[in-house]
């Protein structure tokens, strides 16, 4: 790259911010006193003047496609990309099924991590409940129930992690989307580049097709009458064509094709809807209530699974054919459109 | 008691050109003295203010120059004399009362000093305030040295009381910040009782008549300049050059004139009384000569008088040659100085006056070395927290949000040192009144937020109507008062809220929380040096909509220090300072920027400059490693 | 005799006591003096700049002409050689002290400070004769940089031609300062009249 150009904040304004593109992974933040999380959205500061900064190399939006080990494979992985194992799950305490998206599958592993000591602190997504959601390290089992429950919004997570690192945790586990996925396999590089140790030890990535915007979000519920404070949201299956809020106040509809206006531009760019760089991967079962489907995908992430099996906290079946066929269809047409996106992106940039 | 207010004349003093306009005005019988602080003006009632424990006058700070005016002139209307003073910005808050006044006329000695500002070395504009003794119809005097001043501003208070009408006396910085020798004469020992005689209303009724009245005045304080001393003329009875001078302008004349050698060949005449010109005088020295140079600060004000005066004197003043800043001969902006003028001779006689040789040599030894020195808060400014807090919040917003500013020290909020923030500034009060406008442009799709910050002092100045615009009009503004508990920029000059008067008596504070909340406006307190919380609260405040205010109480680092200053004793441990790696970048030095703080470069390291740092602990707060400790103070 | 010196350092440092009491002075020896003072944004890091000028035949203008300064009192290094173009000659006489103040964009980094070398190196270059003393940290050592402008005017008081001698500085500063502070200030005066007699 050139001096125009410098792998710090500089680049990462422009490449990133200037163009809309930041997903509010939280990669940058807390790293330093320049970025900041800040009520769902990630800005910038005051202008850091080094030209090799952490903030631009972890970041899933600076590097442009195929410059980075990350994005090259990335770019290669066809549909859900590589795996070990492909499994239908559910977590065996009904309790942890009830409150949460993901079959309670999450709080499951992790606490399951956190016993053997695979992991020490898990960095989790707070809902935030009247605030905007942010990241929490989480350090007792007991802890990470309370952390279940999506928001569809772009929370700023990996603040936590790097708030968390050089306090004395040295095994973190990290629930997050494919970007914060792919935020974290930039900075694992970087960390075997500067032969140091990297804390994080296990991986596990949502299935997303786009996060929303906070703030816009946020507006757009006040503005249409929202009451109390929320406990979740959901995406009912087609044909719905809803959102759902559940608050305290009680459960509230709104049209999808509204909540779609909020869709951080920085999603519409994006390749991977399957968490690529993550030891497990995490979503929905389509079409069947309490089940998730579980993409095993490193030898950490199958020996956890394993041991979650023996020991009785999820129960696995295989996943059916057709499944398999229309999950690796939807990610391929997202990484499609994403790679579209990103072409149209780059094209206006030359035209203009 | 100080020498300056001895009874006794006939001695000679080192005194500033402020502090010998103050003694003139206690020659000349002052009784009542007025005036609101500002550079270049604020010494004189400094200095009157403190004649006041010792001499039977009264001296205040007014809450602005208009007011300071009105009083002074109630004063003049019982037949007392009185003296009001500020600088060039001052007379035009003052200028809608003083054009007014002069329809009804004065009747004890008034006398108006304005301190202009050429260069603008510490004001918003350079403006000249000459002319408002055109637009007033007001005699207009101008000292040169710190001597002129006293004998001038004695002078000015019986010319007022012959003309029943107000006179102004202008000094600029280069004479109100002169000290030099200066005779000074006794004080007399009048007694005086103040009374209005209500046969003799003041007012501007019927105005034509009152504005025949006015010029009447006018001419016959013309008459008077005509046989006083203070026009004289220097030099050859036929020069070949004539030089009309006045105020400091003169002084740099004279000098320049001298050092070329020319003093058999040029003339000077010097203008000590500029409105309304003494014609006669002005007219038997045209005689002299065709080559006429015009020396004064500012404005082309006597040039333009004096022009047209030639063109009135039509045939008898025959084809005369001008030169001034109208033909580009003189600068039209800035300070004056005896160079200009050596320039100016070397070109119009043919001399080599100026060691060219010397100046290009160091000039392109200096080349690119030399840089101007940065303006920056004091250490422990709570400005430096105030900027802060609103820079993280208005960046947290993230909606492309800017400062609308005001003046005083927290002007340099254009600055770094105030993080760039402040995005206009212009008169006393004017960041609220514009952003009282910003708050209702949203109707056009304007989305960025505006925070208008507005120091105490100013507040009370001019701030209030804007606030109070803003409340009427529904207007979507959010006001931090940066309330420091003083008037710093100028020197300290108490306020209304700092609870004690111009001549240090005690009065009650205007409670500024009270008096916001009487406007039913929603107001919050915070403290600058808690950047973080005072970040959160801006950040919330900046979500509503309607008048908000936030205080951001805190006392000013110097008052701080005067009144036992600071419990820390700051230091930077090395081992975890980060410096220039990432994660850091220097963050203390490159962007908090305290002056206490300073970089260490054999150790690449920030350190504190123990002989600036006062130990107010924010550097600590903001460091992002905890690099920098606060300890309990050593005594 | 006339005698154009020009004081100079930064906002804090004692540069306008400095020059009244040299002014005080003069008016005690029946001298005239005009001194001409600048100095806006002094209090916040910015450069003051006194112009002090004496004669024995009449008052001199606020402003020193071109080029035309004997002597400059330089309270910190950088100052005497920003005025240098203006008003320096190659007869002045330079008496620095030798401590920097980095102004704010030195201390970020957005300027560079000359460094000591070049800063003599100029001073001895473009002047006649340059005192190079490092008087802040014998202000230090006598109870604070407050007494570096003290210091500063004993080094002058031994100038040749100056025509204000320490003794008449002592009779000023005896009806200035309390009596507390008075052995503090002659010491200073002292050291200093003897930091450029070692020179």
């Amino acid at each position: 790259m050139d001096k125009k150009n410098p792998e710090g904040q500089t680049g990462l304004v422009e490449h990133v911010f200037k163009k809309g593109l930041c997903v509010t992974c939280g990669a940058c933040v807390d790293l330093c006193p320049y970025m900041h999380y800040h009520d769902g959205r990630v800005t910038v500061m005051d202008k850091c003047q080094a030209e090799d900064g952490r903030c631009f190399k972890w970041c899933p939006r600076a590097v442009p496609p195929g410059m980075n080990t990350a994005d090259a494979e990335q770019m290669a992985a066809k549909g859900i990309g590589p795996f070990r194992k492909i499994v239908a799950a559910r977590a065996c305490d009904e309790k942890k099924r009830e409150s949460s998206q993901n079959g309670g599958m999450a709080t499951a592993l992790l606490t399951l991590a956190m016993e053997t000591g695979m992991i020490q602190g898990a960095i989790l997504t707070d809902r935030g409940d009247d605030d905007a959601p942010s990241g929490k390290m989480v350090l007792s089992k007991e802890m990470i129930s309370a952390f279940s429950g999506s928001r569809y919004s772009a929370s700023g997570a990996l603040s936590a992690l790097n708030r968390a690192v050089g306090k004395g945790v040295e095994k973190i586990g990290v629930v997050g989307l494919p970007c914060q996925m792919e935020a974290l396999e930039r900075r694992h590089q970087y960390y075997i580049k500067k032969q140091m140790t990297d804390q994080v030890t296990l991986k596990i990535g949502l299935f997303c097709t786009w996060a929303l915007d906070y703030r816009k979000l946020a507006a757009y519920l006040e503005q249409e009458g929202l009451t109390g404070t929320v406990i979740k949201c959901d995406i009912p299956p087609p044909p719905a064509e809803i959102f759902r809020v559940y608050t305290t106040g009680g459960t509230f509809d709104f049209p999808l094709p509204d909540i779609r206006q909020m869709i951080q531009k920085g999603c519409s760019v994006c390749t991977d809807m399957t968490s690529l760089y993550a030891d497990i991967s995490l979503g929905a079962y389509e079409g069947r209530e309490g089940w998730n489907t579980l993409i095993i995908r490193t030898e950490t992430g199958e020996k956890l699974v394993d041991l979650a099996v023996s020991k009785g906290r999820i129960e696995i079946e295989a996943f059916p054919e057709k499944n398999m066929s229309d999950l690796d269809h939807a990610a391929q047409n997202k990484k499609n459109r994403g790679a579209d996106a990103s072409l149209k992106m780059t094209e206006g940039e030359v035209g203009s | 008691m100080k020498k300056i207010f001895q009874k006794n004349g006939n001695i000679n003093l080192l005194l500033q050109g402020n502090e010998a306009i103050a003694r003139g005005a206690l020659e000349g019988d002052v009784s009542f003295c007025s005036g609101y602080p500002g550079n270049p003006s604020s010494e004189i009632i400094e200095t009157l203010a403190d004649a006041a424990s010792h001499l039977p006058i009264y001296t205040e700070w007014s809450i602005n120059e208009k007011v300071a005016v009105e009083a002074a002139a109630a004063a003049s209307f019982a037949g007392l004399r009185s003296i009001v003073c500020m600088k060039q910005c001052g007379l035009n808050v003052a200028s809608d009362f003083l054009v007014n006044l002069t329809l009804s006329g004065t009747k004890g000695g008034m006398v108006l000093v304005t301190c202009d500002d050429p260069s603008g070395i510490s004001s918003t504009n350079e403006e000249d305030a000459r002319v408002f003794a055109d637009l007033a119809d007001t005699p207009l005097l101008e000292p040169s040295t710190p001597q002129e001043a006293l004998e001038m501003t004695k002078w000015a208070f019986d010319l007022s009381e012959k003309i029943n009408n107000i006179v102004l006396l202008r000094s600029v910085s280069h004479l109100s910040h002169t000290r030099s020798v200066v005779r000074i004469g006794e004080l007399p020992e009048n007694e005086k009782k103040a009374r209005f005689d209500t046969r003799n209303p003041f007012h501007t009724f019927p105005v034509i008549a009152k504005h025949n009245i006015r010029h009447e005045k006018l001419k016959t304080a013309e008459t008077i300049f005509e046989s006083s001393s203070w026009n004289p003329y220097q030099g050859p009875e036929e020069p070949e050059l004539l030089i009309m001078a006045c105020g400091s302008a003169w002084c740099y004349v004279l000098e320049a004139v001298e050092i070329a050698g020319l003093t058999g060949r040029i003339g000077i005449l010097k203008l000590g009384t500029t409105w309304p010109l003494p014609k006669k005088i002005v007219r038997e020295t045209l005689r002299k000569c065709d080559r006429i140079l015009f020396a004064e600060e500012v404005d082309p004000f006597i040039e333009t008088a004096i022009k047209a005066y030639a063109a009135d004197l039509g045939e008898e003043a025959g084809g005369k040659t001008f030169m001034g800043k109208a033909s580009g001969h003189i600068p039209s902006t800035g300070e004056l100085n005896p160079s200009i003028f050596l320039n100016l001779f070397e070109i119009l006689f043919g001399l080599d006056l100026i060691n060219k040789t010397y100046r290009e040599k160091v000039g392109e030894h200096l080349d690119g070395v030399i840089f101007p020195r940065e303006f920056g808060f004091c250490p422990g400014c709570p400005h430096r927290g105030s900027y802060y807090a609103i820079k993280q919040a208005l960046a947290w917003d993230n909606r492309d949000g800017f400062i609308s500013g005001d003046i005083g020290c927290y002007t340099m909020g254009i600055w770094p040192t105030g993080f760039n923030q402040v995005k206009s500034v212009h008169a006393m009060g004017s960041g609220l009144g514009i952003a009282s406008g910003y708050g209702k442009l949203a109707q056009f799709g304007f989305d960025q937020p505006v925070v208008t910050v507005c120091g105490d002092s100013t507040f009370y100045h001019a701030g209030l109507p804007g606030l109070i615009n803003a409340k009427f009009n529904k207007s979507d503004i959010l006001l931090l008062v940066l309330d420091n508990s003083a008037t710093a920029m100028t020197g300290f000059q108490p306020h209304p809220g700092t609870g004690s008067t111009a001549t240090g008596e005690d009065t009650e504070p205007v409670d500024l929380e009270a008096l916001l909340r009487s406007l039913n406006i929603g107001v919050d307190v915070a403290d600058p040096y808690e950047t973080e919380a005072s970040a959160q609260k801006i950040y919330a405040l900046l979500q509503k909509k309607g008048p908000r205010v936030l205080i951001m109480k805190r006392k000013c680092a110097l008052v701080q220090g005067k009144q036992g200053g600071f419990p820390y004793q700051m230091s930077v441990n090395h081992d975890v300072c980060l410096g220039e790696s990432c994660g850091c970048g220097r963050y203390c030095t490159r962007i908090f920027r305290c002056p206490g703080l300073i970089w260490d470069k054999e150790n690449m390291k920030a350190t504190i400059d123990q002989v600036v740092c006062v130990g107010c602990g924010m550097c600590a707060d903001i460091c992002p490693r905890g690099a920098i400790e606060k300890t309990g103070k050593r005594n | 005799m006339q005698l154009n010196l020009i004081i100079t350092g930064v906002g804090g440092q004692g540069n306008v006591l400095a020059s009244q009491v040299l002014g005080h002075a003069a008016v005690h020896k029946g001298l005239f003096v005009t001194i001409g003072e600048t100095f806006g944004l002094s209090q916040r890091g910015g450069p003051v700049l006194s112009h002090i000028r004496l004669s024995d035949t009449a008052l001199p203008g606020p402003i020193i002409p071109p080029n035309a300064a004997h002597m400059v009192v330089g309270l910190e290094p950088l100052e005497p050689v920003r005025i240098l173009q203006e008003f320096g000659n190659e007869d002045t006489v330079f008496i620095v002290n030798s401590r920097p103040i980095h102004p704010l964009n030195v201390i970020a980094g957005d300027a560079k400070y000359p460094d000591d070398r070049w800063l003599k190196n100029t001073l001895e270059c473009f002047g006649k004769k340059l005192y190079w003393l490092d008087a802040t940290e014998l202000a230090i050592s006598l109870g604070g940089a407050i007494m570096l402008n003290m210091i500063m005017l004993g080094a002058l008081s031994e100038m040749d031609g100056f025509p204000i001698s320490k003794s008449d500085i002592k009779d000023v500063i005896r009806t200035i300062f309390p009596e507390s502070k008075l052995e503090m200030n002659h010491k200073a005066l002292d050291l200093g009249s003897k930091l450029v007699q070692n020179a």
